[in-house]
Formats: C-alpha cells, sequence, structure tokens
C-alpha cells in the first residue's frame, strides 16, 4: 500500500447536496498542507472501485429524500464492506441522509422502512416540523461546534455518544437536547453541509485516527496556511454562536 | 368598485409615498392595502382583458419579466407588471397601488408578472395566469425549500394553472417534461425555448440545472424548440424564433426567422432568458407575434439592477454581481472575461446557509480585496483552503465599502462586487441610489 492517506467518498453525485462534497477537499487538503499524500476514492454504485476495502477515512454526505431512496439499495450493496472499514477502526463521517442509510433503520413519512447498512446502531424517522437555522453545540470532547441544521426527522441514538448537547437549534429529538453520535471512530450527523469547514478540530481529529491507525506521520507540524484557515473558521464560528438565527 | 377598494388605494398610496420618503419598505403598502381590502389584488387582476402571465423559477425571473413586458409593449399593448423582486402577493399589490384609479381601475391590456416560485401555488390562484413560463429548477436557498425537489412540485402546481400557454426551458433537468408530470388541458399550447447543443454543453457549469433523480419522461435538450439560441458573442445573442402558426401548415416549408438581441450582459444564461421572454411572447401574442419587435424591444432595455449591472460611483465604473444562489453566482462567475482587478463581497443573513460555496468553482477569481457581511468569514475559510488571497475581512459594511472604493483606479476600468441580494439593496442605498421601485432606472 502507498504512503498516501486514502479517502473513500460514498455517493458523491447522489448524497451532495449542499456543498458536502466540501468536507472531502477540506480533509484532503489540511492532510496536504502537512505533507500527508492523500488519494481520494468515489464510489457511486455498481463495481467496487480498487482501494475500496482499503479505504483509511469514509465519508458520506446528504441529499434529497428522492436520492436517499435511490441511494439506499446501492448502501446496502456494499453494507458488509462497511461494517467490515468500521469494525476495523476506520473513521466515518456521515452527514443527514448519508447518516440516516449508514444506520438500521430509515422510517419514511408514508410509513415505509428502508432498511440501511447498519454502521451506525441508530434509527430515523421522517416527519415532525423541519427545523432550518443556525445551530451550535458544545461538544465535551472538542467544545463548540457550529453550523447549520436543516432536517426533517428524528434519530434515535440510544444510550449511544453524542457530538454534544444542543446550545442552539434541536438535534435528535423532538425536545432539543443531544445531536448526532460519536463513539469511537463513527461520526454521524445533521449538521449538513461542510462541517468541516467551521470545525477543523473535527476534521484532524477524523485525520489523526486514519493516519495513527497507519503509522503514518505528517512531516509538516504546524503549517502557516492552516493557522490562518482556522483563525478564520474561529471567526465564523463566533460569528453565528454570537447571533444564532433560524427560520 | 367599492368605498373599501378606494381607501385601500388611497391609504396603500400614503403609505407608498411615506415609505419612499423614508428609503424604504417597498411592499408595505401593498401589504396594507391587502389587509383593508383582501380582494383587491385579485378583482383588479381579473378585470385585466389579455389576461396573466406568469414568469416564475430559481433565476433570471426579475430580467426575464423585464424583458416580456417589453417585447409585449413593444407590439403595442398596455402592459402591467410587478417590479424586481416584488414577486409576493403585497408586492404585487404595492406596484397596482401606483397605476390603478381610485376606483381601483387599471388600464392594461395584460399583466406580465413575475411570482415567487414558493408562494406560486397561492399566487396562481390568485391570478389565475393565462400563461405560464417556468425558466429554471436550480439549487437554491435550500435553508426555505429545503430540496429542488419541492420547488419542482411547487412550479408544477404553477404550471397546471395555466389555461392558453406554458412555455418551458427544455434545457432544464426538471422543466422538459413538465408538461407530462402536470395534468393536460385542452386548449393549453406547450412549447420550449433552448440553445443549440454546441452553446449549451459546452458552458463551463452547462446551465446549472438541478440534479434531478428518479424517472424523466424526456431528457434536458431533446424536445423542439420554439425559439432556440443559435449564436452567442459577447452580450449579444442570435435567437431563432420558429413561426408562430408552425401546427397549421406542418411548419416544415416554413424557416425560422433569426433575429440578434442586446443581453444584459454577457452569459448564456441571459441569452436563455431572453429566448425564455421571447417564446412567451410568440406564445401569448400568436399571429400578432412579430420576431423583429423582439429584437428592438430588448436594445431599448434598461437592465434590472444587480443582473449585470454597471454603477457609476465618483467616476468609476462598480460592476455588480448578484449572488441570489449557487446558480447565479456560478454563472455569473463563469461569464466573466477575466480575473477582476479589484473584487469586494458582501454576503449577511439574507443568505442564512452559505455551504453550497464549497459546491462553486471560483477559478474565475485570482484574490479578492476585501469581504463583508455576517457571512464573510465562512467565504474567508473557502478562499483560505483554495489558496485564493483575501485582502481583508471586515463584519463593519460601511468601512469595508470604504476601503473598497478607496483603492486606485483599477486599470480595467471598472471594480466588481459580488454581493448577496440584501447587501445589493443595502449598499446601493449607502451609494446613494434610492429607487426602490421600477426595476431598472438607476
Amino acid at each position: 500500500m502507498s504512503a498516501a492517506l486514502r479517502i473513500l467518498h460514498l455517493f458523491p453525485t447522489l448524497l451532495g447536496l449542499n456543498g458536502e462534497g466540501g468536507n472531502v477537499d477540506i480533509l484532503r487538503r489540511r492532510a496536504e498542507a502537512r505533507g500527508l499524500a492523500v488519494e481520494v476514492v468515489v464510489h457511486n454504485g455498481g463495481a467496487v472501485a480498487p482501494g475500496f476495502d482499503d479505504a483509511d477515512l469514509v465519508f458520506i454526505g446528504s441529499g434529497p429524500v428522492s436520492a436517499e431512496i435511490i441511494a439506499q439499495p446501492l448502501v446496502l450493496e456494499v453494507a458488509e464492506r462497511l461494517r467490515a472499514l468500521a469494525a476495523d477502526g476506520r473513521p466515518f463521517l456521515a452527514i443527514g441522509a448519508g447518516f440516516q442509510l449508514l444506520g438500521t433503520t430509515v422510517t419514511l413519512e408514508s410509513g415505509e422502512v428502508l432498511g440501511g447498512a447498519a454502521v451506525f446502531p441508530v434509527t430515523t424517522r421522517h416527519g415532525g416540523t423541519r427545523v432550518v437555522g443556525d445551530f451550535v453545540l458544545d461538544s465535551p470532547r472538542v467544545g463548540p461546534i457550529v453550523g447549520f441544521e436543516n432536517r426533517g426527522s428524528f434519530v434515535e441514538v440510544g444510550p449511544h455518544g453524542t457530538l454534544g448537547r444542543v446550545v442552539y437549534g434541536r438535534g435528535n429529538t423532538e425536545t432539543p437536547g443531544y445531536e448526532g453520535f460519536w463513539e469511537d471512530n463513527l461520526l454521524g450527523t445533521h449538521m449538513h453541509g461542510p462541517i468541516l469547514a467551521n470545525n477543523p478540530v473535527l476534521a484532524d481529529s477524523l485525520l489523526d485516527l486514519a493516519r495513527l491507525r497507519r503509522g503514518l506521520e505528517y512531516t509538516i507540524a504546524d503549517p502557516d496556511e492552516l493557522r490562518a484557515v482556522d483563525e478564520r473558521a474561529r471567526q465564523a464560528r463566533a460569528t453565528i454562536a454570537a447571533n444564532p438565527l433560524s427560520e | 368598485m367599492s368605498i373599501r377598494t378606494t381607501a385601500a388605494v388611497l391609504v396603500g398610496r400614503a403609505v407608498r409615498v411615506a415609505a419612499r420618503l423614508r428609503g424604504g419598505g417597498s411592499a408595505i403598502p401593498g401589504a396594507v392595502a391587502l389587509r383593508i381590502d383582501p380582494g383587491f389584488l385579485e378583482r383588479t387582476i381579473a378585470a385585466i382583458p389579455d389576461g396573466v402571465v406568469a414568469v416564475s423559477g430559481s433565476n433570471g425571473k426579475s430580467t426575464t419579466t423585464n424583458m416580456l413586458a417589453a417585447i409585449v409593449r413593444a407590439h403595442g399593448l398596455a402592459v402591467f407588471t410587478n417590479p424586481s423582486g416584488g414577486n409576493l402577493p403585497q408586492g404585487i399589490a404595492s406596484a397596482l397601488l401606483s397605476e390603478v384609479s381610485t376606483s381601483g381601475r387599471l388600464k392594461a391590456d395584460i399583466a406580465v408578472l413575475e411570482i415567487d416560485e414558493g408562494y406560486g401555488t397561492r399566487l396562481a390562484e390568485l391570478l389565475k395566469p393565462k400563461t405560464v413560463l417556468l425558466l429554471n429548477i436550480q439549487i437554491d436557498q435550500l435553508n426555505r425549500y429545503h430540496e429542488p425537489d419541492r420547488v419542482a412540485a411547487m412550479l408544477g402546481r404553477v404550471a397546471a394553472a395555466s389555461t392558453d400557454g406554458l412555455v418551458l426551458n427544455r434545457e432544464d433537468n426538471f422543466l422538459v417534461d413538465l408538461d407530462a408530470q402536470i395534468p393536460a388541458r385542452p386548449g393549453r399550447a406547450v412549447s420550449f425555448f433552448g440553445g443549440l447543443p454546441e452553446l449549451v454543453l459546452p458552458a463551463g457549469h452547462g446551465v446549472a440545472s438541478a440534479d434531478r433523480f428518479g424517472e424523466a419522461a424526456a431528457s434536458p435538450g431533446s424536445r423542439e424548440a420554439a425559439v432556440q439560441v443559435v449564436a452567442l458573442d459577447g452580450a449579444r445573442a442570435t435567437l431563432a424564433i420558429a413561426p408562430v402558426d408552425d401546427h397549421r401548415d406542418g411548419g416544415a416549408n416554413r424557416e425560422p426567422v433569426e433575429v440578434v438581441v442586446k443581453l444584459p450582459s454577457r452569459g448564456l444564461h441571459y441569452a436563455l432568458d431572453a429566448a425564455g421572454a421571447a417564446a412567451a411572447a410568440r406564445s401569448v401574442l400568436g399571429e400578432r407575434f412579430r420576431p423583429e419587435l423582439v429584437a428592438s424591444a430588448l436594445d431599448a432595455l434598461a437592465t434590472v439592477y444587480g443582473r449585470g449591472e454597471l454603477l457609476e460611483v465618483e467616476g468609476e465604473r462598480i460592476e455588480i454581481i448578484m449572488m441570489k444562489n449557487p446558480a447565479s453566482l456560478q454563472l455569473n462567475l463563469d461569464s466573466l472575461e477575466s480575473a477582476p482587478e479589484q473584487v469586494f463581497l458582501a454576503v449577511d443573513e439574507g443568505t442564512p446557509d452559505p455551504s453550497w460555496i464549497y459546491d462553486i468553482d471560483f477559478s474565475a477569481l485570482d484574490h479578492v480585496d476585501g469581504i463583508t457581511g455576517s457571512k464573510a468569514w465562512q467565504f474567508a475559510v473557502r478562499f483560505g483552503y483554495l489558496g485564493i488571497p483575501v485582502g481583508s475581512v471586515d463584519l463593519d459594511v460601511r468601512a469595508a465599502l470604504k476601503a473598497f472604493l478607496a483603492l486606485p483606479k483599477p486599470a480595467s476600468g471598472h471594480k466588481v462586487m459580488i454581493l448577496n441580494y440584501e447587501q445589493m439593496m443595502d449598499i446601493r442605498k449607502i451609494l446613494g441610489f434610492k429607487e426602490l421601485e421600477g426595476g431598472g432606472a438607476s
């Protein structure tokens, strides 16, 4: 295997509604800025590309319900491979519809139940009032997490760990409480769009997990370009958190 | 007409004068008039002899409405239209206030109205459009519409309301077969507009149509177009317009007429807007339609502000690029001839979730001089990852604008500002441009 970090991007065409491909771009640029080469493997369904099973980090984004329904059988085709990657400790970042499809079931508004890949021990139920607005969380692991929430569903995560407590917005449940799922190498959330743009600490956490498992080193410790962009992200978080808005 | 209507018109007009003096709120007078006489809009519109043409879609509504109104006027009809962005019931009612008599009568043969896609269903009920022109369905305001599929469903309901004519963009993933997705209606003529594949396919990002998932009855570009963009040269486009009674005589022996039209600015999207306006005029006017009047009408047209508009500020020209949504920003960036020498960007809460900037190809820019507005830092992060240098970020809009205007005069002769709608309105005001209504004069 090469000394490049391999990111598997699942269904970028179907599940990339709102700039979510930006997350993969950010992961790649952060690793490259520190001297670690990155290779991105894309899977849009059908035969798996070489490198699928050697992915060091897996990303899946969100999409409209129409795309989620089309993606579901394609996700099931690779479910076993994805469970194997997860069981082997490779980090996953799953957003919105992609997070739902990597859970165990998704109940649509019609009552129809879609089976998921069962990578995440969570279930999703579509419906309820749609929440759209700024989203501010407090994570016990990494502090404030800031982004945008746009969802019409509820996620049941049971007794498992979450990304954080909701400070502004709704989160997994009808009554605002906690958001997403974060346990070991698995991170799933409905903080959609490029969550990693505002929250580089999450990107670095995923990258560290991925590269340390492989024994891959950064050759540049603290590149100036990342320091500059991280200061901008801090300002972006502070601006949103100081005056969060919703529809 | 009732005393209630007269009261609605008089009070609405008084509010309008007050609002104009204060320099804000062009929809408020209409809202007041509708509160006094809720039937004011519906009744006044219903009395227009040739009825309503409704224009909707994600992008280009104001530009195309402006074009269509001009083309219809050039054919000698008196047109009532709503100004740029005044596309909700209260906005349309505000526009009516300035043109009706105190008894509520309107001197117009026909109404050409831009309607907001989110209010489309309600507006279609109120306005009962004879003809509907739909431009495109692009990724737009997901914070408001959640998914493009919902916009398609809303515009499908507007299309279904048309009685006489339905005019659709054949290059759009959702609109190309919209006629097959709605109940057919006897007497409704369906026609299409589009561009030659040689023009549409190589355009930087196509026509930026939203992805459609699932079954479709036709693929983009596959429908016969009544009006087609056949050539594009800077801000001029050549439209090939099919003869009107195409169907009756088989059409095979009659050639389309080619006319050269002036666009608000460079860009295939503007050419498609012009094709849409021409196709709608052709559908509405039937045998009265004269292709050569399309060219003369568009030649004489002022731009709708923020759409390829050049402002004159202290002897400098400032090109305004409005980033209403991803598609409009991408298409406008694609149509830049070279990286602008001086660029300023202002985006505020009017764009609640700018996540989509990660889907935008910013390679048309080689730097940005200044960024302002509450979303400025999010843009700065994106440019940071792209390696596009950013001069300064200042959330104070006035200070940032002042610093940008103070930059030495660029060699190219003009500065570029990329603004969201709300910032465009604010910055126009800061710069001393006060027009609130009328959509065009500056």
